[in-house]
Formats: C-alpha cells, structure tokens, sequence
C-alpha cells in the first residue's frame, strides 16, 4: 500500500514535470532560433503573456479551444513582428525594445481584460474548459512511462516534436547555417548576397509565434482562466533557460524539465498537505539560474553576434 | 524592408533624376532639437492610441480624459496626491538612470525596491526606543544599504564572472519576492491577520507628512534631494564621469585607466539603493505595514520613466511627476466614466514603444541633396 503510494506519488510528480516544462520549451525554443540569428530577444514574458490573454479570450468567445490557440500565435507573431521592426529595422537598442514590450504587453493585457470582462473579481473569474489529456494508444499503456510521457495535452507533444525538429533545422538544413552564421558573422551572410534582415525577421517573427503558443498553453491547458500576470516570469525562466542550455535544443529540454521538476514538486507536496515553505523551493530555479550563469563562464556558446544590431554600412 | 543609410542613397541614385531632392541621411551624434521634440511626438502618438483605447471602453474620450485631468490636479489636494504618487517612480527612474548611463542594465529595481521596503520595515519594528528622527534616518540608511547589497550582487556576479546583469537582475527580482512571500506567511505575518501582511510599524517609523493634509510624505523631499544628488554624481564627480564613460564605450574607458569592474558594482549599488529608498518610502511613508501590493511594478515603470525624462535628473522628475498624474487621474476616470484604472500601464508601454521609434528620427536629419553633374 506504502509502495503504491509512492509510485503514484512519483509518477504524478514527473508527468507534472513534463506538463509544467511545456509552455516554457516553447518559450526557450523560440529564443533560442531567435538568439542564433544574433537578436536577444527579451519580450518572451509579454509574449506569452499576450498569447495566453488572447488565447483564453477567443476560446471564451468562441468556445473553440484551437481557435484560441491559432490567436494566440498571430498575436505572438505580431509581438514578434514588432520587435523585430524595432531591432532589425530601426536598430533600437535590444534590451529596451524587449523590455518595452513586455511592458506594453502587461498594460494592455491588464486594461484589455478588465474591458472584455466588466465586474469580475477573484470569486467570479470567467472560466473555459481546458484541453483534454490524450493518451497515445498501445505507449499510453506502458506502465509509469506510459503515463508520465504519453498521457498529456497535445500541445505537450508538440512541444516535445519540437526539440528534434529545430535541432534538424538549425544544424541539417541550409536555412539553418544562415541563420547560425548571422548570429556569428552577420556580415559572412550579407556578403553571399543573403539578407540578414529578412532572416533575422524570420527568426524573431518564428520566436514571438512559439511564446505565444507557450503562452495560450497556460490558460488553455493549464489553468482554463485569465489574470493578469499569469505568465509569472516563465518568460524569463525560458530566456535563462537558453543561456543555461549552452543555446542547444537537447540541454534547453534538459533545463525546462528541470524547472518543471521543482514546480512539480512543490505543488505534489502541497497537494499531499505537507508544510514545507514551498515559496523557498519556488524560488530554487531562479537562483540555480543565477548559479549556471556563474558556472558557464569561459563555457558559454552563446552567438558572438547576439544582441548586436546589424549594419550594412558602419553608421558614420 | 530597412532604412539603413545605405537604402536610402542606393534608391537615389537609381532614379537619375535631375532635379533638387531632399532625403534623409544619418546626422553624426544626435540632434538635441530632435531629443526633446521625439518625447512630444510620442507623447502625442501614445495620446492618439490612448484616446483610441478609452473609445473602445464606451466612455467619452473628452470627458474620460477631463475626469483625469481633475483627478491628477484639479485642487491642491489632487495636485499633492499625484507628488504622492510620483515619489516611488522618481526614486526607481533616478536608479535607472543610474544604471542606464553606464549601459548597465539594471531590470532589478523591482527587486531593489522590495529590499528598502524589507529593510525599512525591519528597522521600524526592531530599532525602537530611540527618537523618531533618528529612527527614520537608520530607516533610510538601512534600506539604502539593503538595495545596495542586492544591486551589488549582480555587478559582483557581473564584474567577477561576467554573467549578464540583464538576467540577474530579473532572477533577484522573483527569489526576493519568493523570500518576501514567505515571510509574510510565516515568521513577518500579523498574527492578528490571516492576510498574507506584517503588523503596522510602530508611529515612531513613519516617514512625517509634508502637508497638513493629504499623503504628501517625507519620501517626496528625500526623491528632490536625491535627483539633485544624482545629478551631482553623474557631471560632478570622477566616479559619474567614468559611469558615463563606460556607457559611451567601454572598451576606451577600460584603456582611459578606469576600473571596469569596480565601477560596474558601483552602477549596481548605488542604482539599487535609490530603487530601495522608493520600498522604503512607500511602506514608511504611506503603508506603514508590506503587504505583496505596496508596489505596482515602480521598478518597471522605473525604466520607461529613465528613458522619457532622458537619462537625466530632471527630465527624470518631470516623467515621474507625468506619469504620477496619470496614475491618480485615472482613479478619478474610472469613478466617473468606468474607463478601467489599468488604461494607465498600458499607455506607459506604448509611451515607451514610441518614443523608442521617434528617437530613431534623431539620429538622422533631412538634407538637400543637390544632382552632381
């Protein structure tokens, strides 16, 4: 009885782990495509955050869970768009256009929501239903594996595609060593007669869908309601998830299970109503973060390009 | 799709036309007519969008905008409140300033702010039986030396093992708010509360008002005292004169003999104890007890206020005494025309995005050019 307990306990600590991890790796996936074509992005937080407030609105709208999945991309996308106009094509400094927009994705989500919906408070949150679990025949039935890998949300698999995919992408595909080289030698591409901005676009625009689809996951899946804020800095765990992943697909899986880990365990030890400070162990990934930083230092593969606006011409 | 320089003369000479044209062309340093005129130009563009936003609550944009112009000044007490509200945003616009100058990237005044605000309510309930001035000093001192050690984290981590302030800084910004969080659940929380709240400071603590009516605190008069001191810092002293060195270039600030390291951990601390002067201003001031909401972001909102008053003391107080009005006209706007109070974050984030593209027009000037030949 003892050791069903503790099988179940662990199963559902690590199939919590994997659903936590989702919408982080689209989130880091997307960087990290972003990264190597030399733009360091800092709008995931507000991306997300847009893709999981549209994502829930048109659901509630429409009462159909992919449309708001489909809105929640576009609206990624356009964030996407705008940042990469900013960075690319006026050459603002990276930083502030990725902080500007994540603040301009907090305050319109904010305003937005409480214009959509008028009188709500924390008793009364509108809600949908989230997308259902669904199990994988013949792998759903392996035991443990089974339920921890093959019974998750769709998206969930998604997400996991994903990492082979951008890894085949940007290492076994020529679009891919364009934009690897961008992130390196900007010039190298330029000189071949490529564009580095239509790439670069590309690349931001690509990475501004995945954080929106990382982010309609959270109220689409997840949570099944809106409030503002409820990205809660996964944005950011996925940036330092791409530094943390040495800016490769298969260490950036690694890391976002990792965090998925820790979230897991917390929230399975305080279903089982153990008193732990579990705020303490929240915070476990934001210093571990920190501490990788610290560690990577000489290791580090990140771009030689990144966050350097890219001119044809040195400005005189 | 690019409007670099080079575009721009390429579509030129394509066109073999003749006659007198003018085109843009990139101006060496930017212009100083074109600083002060992009703020008002995306000042006007985020007004159009805000107005845009306001029409699609319903409400009358006109009397929408006139219930906020009576809420931020329409009598002396509104005039005081918006110094009220604008006293966090000066402190974390100065810290950003601070940073922004040396081309640190302080995202952490949230953090920081959080720290003073710690630390003020730590001296407020443990430093008792001394006079209330000196109470309030150590109040302030602390909370200076709080923000600075959690600022100092990040240059120390930067200046030693080169990791990216921009990511420290976010990630100090959540373990403080997980350890606060904790806190306030457990060993700081108001035991006569089950809210997630410490007990109220004992009166000693509490900052003195300015007014005799009204919320204007001391924390208004320390935010004066501290723009001109920072102003004083960045064109008075050899330190702000290699802060701004290292902005401009760090490569020949590190060849002109400056200290890199030691002047990035400087950036760092002292950017982040004038964060944490606003936390202790808001709990000493105004709260006299931390709870999770005695801050709205200011630390964010540090960074838009940093950009749009330039990077300078006193354009710094103007943004924030701005965006003070707005925050507390729009309390007055929601009353009278339902126009949700959060229209306020969201202009202060179209603010930014377009001032950050009319800054673009600065860098670049109109000329004549005359056909060669």
């Amino acid at each position: 009885m003892d050791s069903l307990l503790q099988a179940t306990f662990i199963v559902g600590l690590l199939a919590g782990m994997v659903r936590i991890a989702a919408p982080i790796l689209f989130g880091a996936l997307g960087e990290l495509v972003v990264e190597r074509a030399g733009v360091l992005n800092l709008s995931i937080e507000g991306t997300m955050l847009m893709g999981a407030f549209v994502g829930f609105l048109i659901t509630y709208q429409s009462g159909e869970l992919w449309y708001g999945v489909l809105g929640a991309m576009v609206a990624g996308g356009i964030l996407g768009l705008l940042m990469a106009f900013l960075a690319c094509t006026l050459k603002v400094d990276q930083v502030v256009s990725g902080l500007a927009i994540n603040l301009l994705s907090s305050g319109l989500t904010f305003y937005l929501f409480r214009l959509a919906f008028k009188n709500v408070g924390s008793q009364n949150l509108p809600s949908i239903s989230t997308f259902d679990v669904v199990k994988i025949p013949l792998l759903g039935d392996i035991p443990f594996v089974g339920e921890i890998l093959f019974s998750q949300h769709i998206l969930t698999y998604v997400a996991l595609i994903l990492v082979p995919s951008i890894s085949f992408i940007l290492y076994r595909t020529k679009f891919g060593l364009e934009l690897r080289s961008i992130g390196e030698n900007p010039r190298a591409i330029d000189m071949r007669g490529l564009s580095v901005t239509r790439r670069q676009y590309l690349a931001v625009v690509f990475g501004g869908v995945m954080s929106g689809l990382g982010g309609s996951f959270l109220t689409l899946a997840s949570a099944g309601l809106f409030v503002p804020e409820i990205s809660g800095g996964r944005g950011w765990i996925a940036l330092a998830i791409v530094i943390f992943g040495n800016w490769r697909p298969s260490l950036i899986l690694l890391g976002a299970l990792f965090f998925g880990l820790i979230d897991s365990f917390q929230l399975s030890l305080q279903a089982v109503g153990v008193k732990m400070p579990y705020q303490l162990l929240l915070a476990m990934p934001y210093i571990l973060t920190i501490v990788a930083l610290v560690l990577n230092r000489g290791r580090s593969q990140g771009p030689l390009a990144l966050g350097r606006p890219y001119y044809r011409e040195e400005r005189t | 799709m690019t409007a670099t320089p080079n575009d721009s003369a390429v579509a030129d000479s394509q066109v073999g036309d003749r006659s007198t044209r003018w085109r843009f062309e990139p101006r060496i340093g930017t212009s100083r007519w074109w600083q002060v005129a992009s703020i008002f130009l995306a000042l006007l563009a985020a007004f159009a969008v805000s107005s845009l936003l306001i029409a699609s609550a319903g409400a009358n944009v006109l009397e929408a905008l006139q219930a906020m112009g009576r809420g931020a000044f329409g009598s002396w007490s509104a005039a005081a409140e918006t110094l009220v509200q604008s006293t966090p945003l000066i402190f974390t616009g100065l810290a950003v300033t601070v940073a922004f100058r040396g081309r640190i990237w302080n995202i952490g005044a949230e953090g920081q702010f959080w720290a003073g605000a710690m630390a003020a309510h730590w001296v407020a309930t443990n430093v008792t039986g001394l006079p209330a001035p000196i109470i309030i000093a150590v109040t302030i001192i602390a909370a200076f030396a709080a923000g600075m050690i959690w600022g100092g984290i990040a240059g120390l981590l930067k200046a030693r093992y080169g990791a990216s302030e921009i990511i420290v800084t976010v990630m100090l910004n959540f373990i403080i708010l997980f350890t606060l969080s904790f806190l306030l659940s457990d060993a700081w929380q108001d035991p006569t509360s089950h809210f997630y709240q410490t007990a109220a400071t004992p009166e000693a603590s509490n900052f003195p008002r300015l007014l005799a009516k009204g919320r204007l605190h001391l924390g208004f008069a320390l935010a004066l005292v501290v723009a001109a001191l920072v102003y004083v810092l960045l064109w008075m002293t050899t330190l702000g004169y290699e802060i701004r060195a290292l902005g401009i270039n760090p490569v020949a600030a590190r060849y002109k003999g400056i200290n890199v390291a030691t002047t990035t951990i400087l950036i760092l601390a002292i950017s982040g104890g004038i964060a944490a002067l606003a936390g202790a201003g808001e709990l000493a001031g105004l709260h006299h007890r931390l709870r999770l909401d005695i801050s709205t972001g200011y630390g964010f909102t540090g960074i838009i206020i940093a950009m749009l008053g330039r990077l300078h003391p006193a354009g710094v107080l103007l943004a924030a005494i701005f965006f003070g009005a707005l925050v507390n006209g729009a309390l007055g706007m929601q009353i009278s025309t339902g126009v949700p109070v959060a229209l306020v974050q969201a202009i202060q984030g179209i603010t930014l995005l377009f001032l950050l593209t009319a800054d673009v027009l600065a860098r670049y000037r109109l000329t004549r050019v005359r056909p060669d030949g």
